[in-house]
């Protein structure tokens, strides 16, 4: 057993940390939420370039054939400047399951561009009303040559720069299915959306028809594994995020509260101030190692279930409680947004309630022990 | 003991609310207030507030509390909190007077010459607006550090310095300022406590954007400000004392106001997600219940020990750090109830995004007036007498413990 990652995914993710610290410096994210739309190109054909984007795409998709862990990795250096980039929608929500389940048109037609920096992917597993992403209230009708789609699906991370967003939805068969659709096409509106984290996000009102190649994986594609295998790994890129935003929180507290006087002596100093850092320190460990536990096993194809939910009670409830104190130890300076804190505790925040927060994984988790037995 | 309206209470509410019903129009009690985000919202929030409290004073409602002699109704605390609960009900607002009101008007009547005491009347009328000018780059929790200099030249003071975190400077139109007037005395002991018109030559207000969205604090510059002699409160260099006063009043008023939500609202919000069967939100809503009730007893309790003339003092530490905690639990509730909507944003969310608004407001609640770790401070030391931490800089020169302070 060695519960540490390996000299190469060493090399990943100091690749990653050189590019995000390079291109997105503070100043760099605040021109891009204030002149931008949400969406750094430069910084995406830098990941392109030092070949981030194909790194966990298998090698004859045109990527490096690297796995969930690097991918966490990534979204780790990520999370840690706060970046305005579609990793995790284009990678973890798109390419991965395309990679996985996709018929061989599908994964020639989209992972070449996904690995050069060109095609930007999300999927679709919010439905309004319906907490549980594996029954789509979106339906799918048979039409002659294809699919019907029609449906509502809020918050979708990036559907405004997507070239394909994966839309999960009941077929009228009673089957599920996963379909490849085109978010610029006639027959659906996307309705660019603001949320707290001020990442691009858009609400989907599909009523359009996709061509039968369109579904992921073929006419016998499993819908129902396609979303377990989607949400898996979401959730799993999510925590890795988290993981990144609460690490480098908390450097920039310590680092702050060393760095300001009050009574004559550093904050940090001041016991009541040490402890709710080392607390937040203390949070951010279990977040660290249950992500690392979860990405493995997935990566190794092990049962994995109570580890991805394990892993996101960590990141939203220990993440939510880490950006909540080193905010509160910023004092006035966290209020104010020309001072760069605020990001991460609006990032945690948006990642806590992102598929679920901290109760609505524990409730998953106690049905899954009552049910399964540990 | 008697905790439920007196016949005379019952009588006052029923004159109260009687009067409101005339003047003021209704609030929806399941619609919340669009948080003034713009600066053109802000002013006309700010032309609200003045606009009412014109109708309450030629009502004789304003200064329920304020003895007669300085224009006020001459009323009790149980009245003010009973009329603070009918208003509540009424489409209206007071925010822009909470400085002026809650926090001047009773350092002045303490302190204040009669002199001073005249600007009583105008802030009453809701003609002025006042802020704090206590807070600075490098006083924040240590606000005896303050570096503003005031010098004193012929009948004037010259004041130069920058203060920080300004709520509403820039619809105010008086501020109180605390400033430095001996650097050579320890750091309480060279503090004076000023009025200062912010109309004034050499006053530079610069908005800063606020988490929240809203620009409602402000950098304030001083430049060559002067201030007639008139206007200090108080004996020169004893200002610490008198910022106590405000101090001690702010606590009491953040700590005693309403909560910008009611617990029905929330229950409101569980039905419209259909999660009022969702044991996680019954119990945060039970939860959040009891805790407004603690919070409403400790009021009570706060009320008496300021009808007895007593200063707020450790109930109003305590209980403001209770609402502190109130605030951040329940306006993440809020957010929790929202499940994957509580992750949106401005106007694509529920009531145009005011609970995401109140949930980031939290820190405004937390930190200022003091934070949760100094009403901490407060308690351990006042409540329980555990000794004051040590501090090496407390008994120096001011001007000898600068080189160390940044
Ligand atoms: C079962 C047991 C066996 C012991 N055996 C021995 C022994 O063999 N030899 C020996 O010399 N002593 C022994 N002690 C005593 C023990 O070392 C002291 O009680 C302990 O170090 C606390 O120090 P104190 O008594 O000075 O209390 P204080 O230092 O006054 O502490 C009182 C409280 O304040 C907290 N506290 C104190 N300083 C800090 C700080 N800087 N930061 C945060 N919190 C603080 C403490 O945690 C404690 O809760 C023993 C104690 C116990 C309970
Ligand atoms: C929205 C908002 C509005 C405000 N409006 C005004 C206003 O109108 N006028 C005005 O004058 N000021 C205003 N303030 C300022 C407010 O009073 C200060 O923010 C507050 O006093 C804290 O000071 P600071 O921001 O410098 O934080 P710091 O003092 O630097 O504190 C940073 C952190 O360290 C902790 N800390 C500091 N000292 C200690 C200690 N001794 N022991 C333990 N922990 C400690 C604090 O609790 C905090 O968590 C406002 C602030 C906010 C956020």
């Amino acid at each position: 057993m060695n519960f540490d990652i390996s000299d190469e995914q060493k090399v990943v993710s100091d690749l990653a940390r050189q590019i995000f610290e390079g291109h997105a410096s503070v100043e760099r994210v605040k021109y891009i939420e204030r002149e931008g739309d949400g969406f750094d190109r430069d910084l995406w054909s830098e990941l392109a370039k030092a070949n981030l984007l194909g790194l966990c795409i298998p090698e004859d998709d045109g990527g490096s054939g690297f796995g969930l862990v690097e991918l966490g990795l990534i979204l780790e250096e990520q999370g840690r400047r706060v970046a305005p980039v579609p990793v995790w929608a284009t990678l973890a929500l798109g390419a991965l399951p395309i990679a996985e389940f996709g018929t061989a048109a599908q994964r020639a037609q989209w992972l070449p561009g996904v690995c050069a920096g060109d095609v930007v992917l999300s999927a679709a597993l919010n439905e309004r009303g319906a907490d549980d992403a594996l029954r789509p209230l979106t339906t799918a009708t048979r039409t002659a040559n294809g699919w019907h789609l029609k449906g509502f699906k809020p918050t979708v991370p990036a559907a405004q720069f997507a070239q394909r967003v994966l839309v999960t939805a009941r077929q009228d068969d009673g089957r599920i299915g996963v379909f490849l659709l085109d978010p610029t096409q006639a027959g659906v509106v996307v309705e660019p959306v603001r949320a707290t984290n001020h990442q691009p996000h858009a609400h989907l009102v599909i009523d359009t028809v996709v061509s039968a190649e369109d579904r992921l994986g073929g006419p016998e594609g499993d819908g129902e594994e396609q979303i377990h295998f989607i949400l898996e790994r979401a959730l799993v890129g999510l925590c890795a995020l988290q993981l990144g935003v609460c690490g480098a929180a908390i450097e920039q507290t310590a680092a702050y509260t060393s760095g300001r006087l009050q009574f004559s002596k550093p904050l940090s100093t001041f016991q009541a101030v040490g402890h709710q850092a080392a607390d937040a320190f203390i949070l951010t460990e279990p977040m660290r190692v249950t992500m690392l536990q979860a990405a493995w096993r997935l990566m190794h194809g092990l049962p994995s279930r109570q580890e991805v939910l394990i892993a996101k009670y960590w990141a939203s409830e220990g993440g939510q409680k880490v950006v909540h104190l080193c905010q509160h130890l910023h004092g006035g300076m966290g209020s104010d947004i020309d001072y760069p804190i605020h990001r991460y505790f609006l990032w945690g925040v948006q990642i806590e309630s992102t598929l679920g927060a901290g109760s609505a994984q524990l409730a998953r988790i106690g049905e899954l022990i009552a049910r399964e037995g540990r | 003991m008697d905790i439920g309206d007196s016949v005379e209470e019952a009588a006052f509410r029923a004159e109260a609310r009687a009067w409101l019903e005339q003047h003021a129009p209704h609030r929806d009690p399941t619609k919340r207030h669009k948080q003034s985000s713009t600066d053109t919202e802000q002013d006309v929030h700010a032309q609200a507030c003045r606009d009412w409290q014109r109708v309450l004073y030629d009502g004789g409602w304003a200064g329920l509390t304020w003895p007669k002699r300085f224009g006020g109704r001459g009323g009790t605390p149980w009245q003010a909190a009973i009329f603070g609960e009918e208003q509540s009900k009424f489409d209206v607002a007071t925010g822009a007077f909470a400085v002026a009101h809650g926090m001047v008007a009773p350092t002045l009547m303490m302190h204040g010459t009669d002199e001073q005491r005249g600007y009583l009347d105008a802030m009453l009328r809701g003609d002025e607006v006042w802020c704090q000018l206590f807070s600075e780059p490098e006083a924040g929790s240590d606000l005896a550090n303050i570096g503003t200099r005031a010098v004193l030249d012929g009948g004037e003071w010259i004041i130069n310095g920058q203060k920080v975190w300004t709520s509403g400077a820039q619809h105010s139109e008086f501020a109180i300022l605390l400033a430095r007037t001996d650097p050579d005395a320890p750091k309480h002991a060279g503090i004076t406590y000023f009025i200062l018109d912010m109309n004034s030559p050499g006053i530079e207000v610069r908005p800063l954007r606020q988490i929240t969205g809203v620009a409602h604090f402000n950098e304030v510059f001083l430049t060559d400000v002067r201030i007639p002699v008139a206007n200090v409160v108080g004996e020169v260099n004893a200002g610490w004392k008198i910022a106590h006063t405000t101090l001690s009043n702010e606590r009491a008023l953040i700590g005693g106001g309403n909560t910008a939500w009611s617990i029905q609202e929330l229950i409101e919000m569980a039905r419209h997600y259909g999660r009022t069967n969702d044991p996680v939100v019954r119990q945060g809503i039970a939860k959040a219940h009891s805790r407004a009730a603690v919070l409403q007893y400790m009021g009570y309790r706060l009320r008496t020990s300021i009808s007895r003339g007593e200063m707020p003092g450790v109930v109003a530490s305590t209980m403001k750090l209770f609402y502190a905690r109130h605030w951040a639990q329940t306006t993440g509730l809020a957010l929790t109830i929202q499940g994957a909507n509580g992750a949106l944003w401005g106007d694509s969310a529920l009531d145009d995004g005011l609970w995401q608004q109140t949930f980031l407001g939290q820190y405004a609640v937390r930190l200022g007036g003091g934070t949760d770790e100094i009403q901490g401070n407060v308690i351990g030391e006042r409540a329980l007498g555990l000794p004051r931490e040590p501090a090496a800089d407390r008994d120096l020169p001011w001007r000898e413990t600068r080189g160390s302070t940044r």
